[in-house]
């Protein structure tokens, strides 16, 4: 058998945001405080990105952080908070000022959308949002939002959410190979279903691995490369927040940030200490500090 | 006398509605706590689930977030979230869901969303989350709440999260797959819900409060049974076992939600 060529798909994080025209359309990987593409949300503000729309369940920082700049003015989310935390002051200012629009949905409503997109059918049939305001009230979708029908064979109602195949999918893991085949630890959120919904598909990833190591423990890919477009390759993506088996969450700076957020002055003063000041990702961490960052690494056996 | 606060009383009163076996949606906060507690008292069975995939868990440091990896040792499984929301919780395989809600109504539905008017709102809260999907499809829902009147509304800003809707039929119209809220817990008193109308029923006053003060903070008539116990107050090894899982008081410091 000969010795096939690997491709290369290794690109930079400032290649990587370039690539995204405004008023795109994105996939959010990550959950929670689990493997947020934090780094990307930076490099889209630092190039002045405009007028995006974000389709994700539950990011916490980065929508944060897309919402405070005016990077992204369209959210379809089910949870905008930092949890433990409190209150997402950024996002709650830019609706207040009318700025950003928020059509909601429920964590089960958009990972279903994105799993609607990754199989290539038009809607997801799912038991949740009936009877409430849910259904009744819609930002900007109007009727495109979701549909109640009766279902053709039982007859009990069913509520449609119409299915999403974005521009792009943006998600961070662990581990991938030049190819793009993604490792993921811990648990995979939505990230499944909504790596493979958008048109194109960039992964974000702590650490590159040789082709024959994911070839060694091939149920550990999580994304085969066959759906990888761009593969960007950078330490701590999702500081402040953690990456399981890499570093647990920065509470400090969450709980400064969260702290700097609460007022339009103090998040202008964030925004341009560590992300518009800096040039790139590795100057922000050096913003951070490596003894902090050194800090953060995760412990066997517990991955944080 | 067993000494405690307001948080640590909720979180105990919460802990003896979980059920040794059963299968409960713990998120973070005073529910995750709650649900920790059953499990260490009397409900060792108890199969702790997080909605970002972590299924059996038994963290030996409190979670900050649903999705964090102080979940991860020691659960039986790490999923996600069409796992845990789809095949799990629509699948009508989860007995317990703990929610909160910054306002509530007679009949048990939930806002979490927005506070004011939806066209322009005054806050915007978290949204549902997987709020929505629980109360939705869990067989039961626990409600924890701080007391405050402007949170027992005749009206929501937003209904978030379905109670009992208009009453009895209204989750049967949706063929809901859950059974909808069965008590409220407040730092005040608990509250259940009348089987025939479905509407919010006074359960039990916490010791120290009477039912004309409950009464007086909800924003509604109020269903009152002729007779309304006293809520049974927390143990101290229900309290100590509490500080010996948030030992830093990452949840038990706070006050209120």
């Amino acid at each position: 058998m000969t010795e096939a060529e690997i491709e290369d798909k290794r690109i930079t994080l400032a290649e990587a945001a370039k690539m995204v025209p405004d008023g795109a359309g994105i996939m959010w990987g990550g959950f929670g405080f689990q493997r947020a593409p934090v780094a990307f949300s930076h490099e889209l503000v630092r190039q002045k990105k405009r007028d995006l729309t974000i389709y994700t369940c539950g990011s916490e920082i980065d929508l944060e952080i897309m919402a405070g700049a005016g990077v992204a003015t369209r959210y379809e989310i089910a949870f905008s908070a930092i949890e433990a935390l409190g209150l997402s002051y950024n996002i709650r200012r830019r609706v207040s000022e009318g700025v950003l629009q928020v059509e909601d949905y429920t964590n089960l409503a958009m990972a279903m959308r994105f799993l609607g997109g990754a199989l290539n059918v038009p809607f997801m049939p799912l038991r949740s949002m009936m009877g409430t305001d849910m259904v009744r009230l819609s930002r900007y979708r109007g009727d495109d939002k979701l549909k109640v029908i009766d279902c053709p064979f039982t007859g009990d109602k069913i509520c449609l959410v119409p299915s999403l195949q974005p521009d792009f999918s943006i998600v961070h893991v662990q581990r991938v190979d030049m190819s793009g085949n993604a490792q993921i630890d811990g648990i995979v959120g939505e990230d499944i279903e909504g790596s493979r919904c958008g048109k194109k598909l960039i992964v974000l990833a702590e650490e590159l691995i040789d082709e024959d190591e994911v070839r060694h423990r091939p149920d550990q890919t999580k994304i085969p490369a066959m759906y990888v477009d761009h593969v960007v390759i950078l330490p701590y993506i999702a500081h402040p927040m953690m990456c399981h088996d890499y570093y647990d969450y920065d509470l400090e700076h969450l709980m400064l940030f969260h702290k700097m957020s609460r007022e339009e002055e103090t998040w202008q003063e964030y925004l341009e200490n560590y992300i518009l000041g800096v040039e790139n990702h590795y100057e922000y961490l050096n913003l951070i500090g490596w003894a902090n960052l050194n800090k953060l690494r995760a412990r066997k056996p517990w991955g944080y | 006398m067993v000494e405690y606060t307001k948080t640590e009383f909720l979180i105990a009163c919460a802990s003896s509605h979980v059920r040794n076996g059963e299968n409960v949606f713990g998120g973070t906060g005073m529910p995750l706590l709650a649900a920790l507690l059953a499990k260490e008292t009397h409900a060792p069975k108890a199969n702790l689930i997080s909605e970002a995939g972590f299924i059996d868990a038994r963290p030996r440091a409190v979670p900050l977030s649903v999705a964090d990896s102080r979940y991860y040792y020691g659960c039986s499984a790490a999923i996600g979230l069409i796992e845990t929301l789809g095949f799990l919780l629509q699948g009508g395989r989860i007995d317990v869901g703990f929610l909160g809600a910054a306002q509530i109504d007679e009949y048990g539905n939930l806002n979490t969303s927005y506070i004011g008017p939806y066209e322009k709102p005054k806050v915007k809260l978290p949204g549902s989350g997987g709020g929505n999907d629980i109360a939705s499809s869990a067989k039961r829902l626990i409600v924890m709440m701080s007391h405050d009147k402007r949170k027992f509304v005749k009206d929501l800003d937003y209904m978030t999260s379905p109670g009992h809707l208009e009453g009895p039929g209204s989750r049967e119209k949706w063929s809901m797959v859950g059974g909808g809220p069965e008590v409220v817990i407040t730092d005040w008193c608990q509250f259940d819900f009348d089987p025939t109308s479905k509407r919010i029923r006074l359960m039990s006053v916490h010791p120290g409060f009477s039912v004309d003060d409950i009464k007086e903070n909800v924003m509604f008539d109020l269903m009152v049974p002729d007779d309304v116990p006293i809520t049974k107050e927390p143990s101290q090894e229900q309290i100590d076992i509490m500080h010996r899982l948030d030992p830093k008081g990452i949840y038990l410091g706070k006050g209120g939600e």
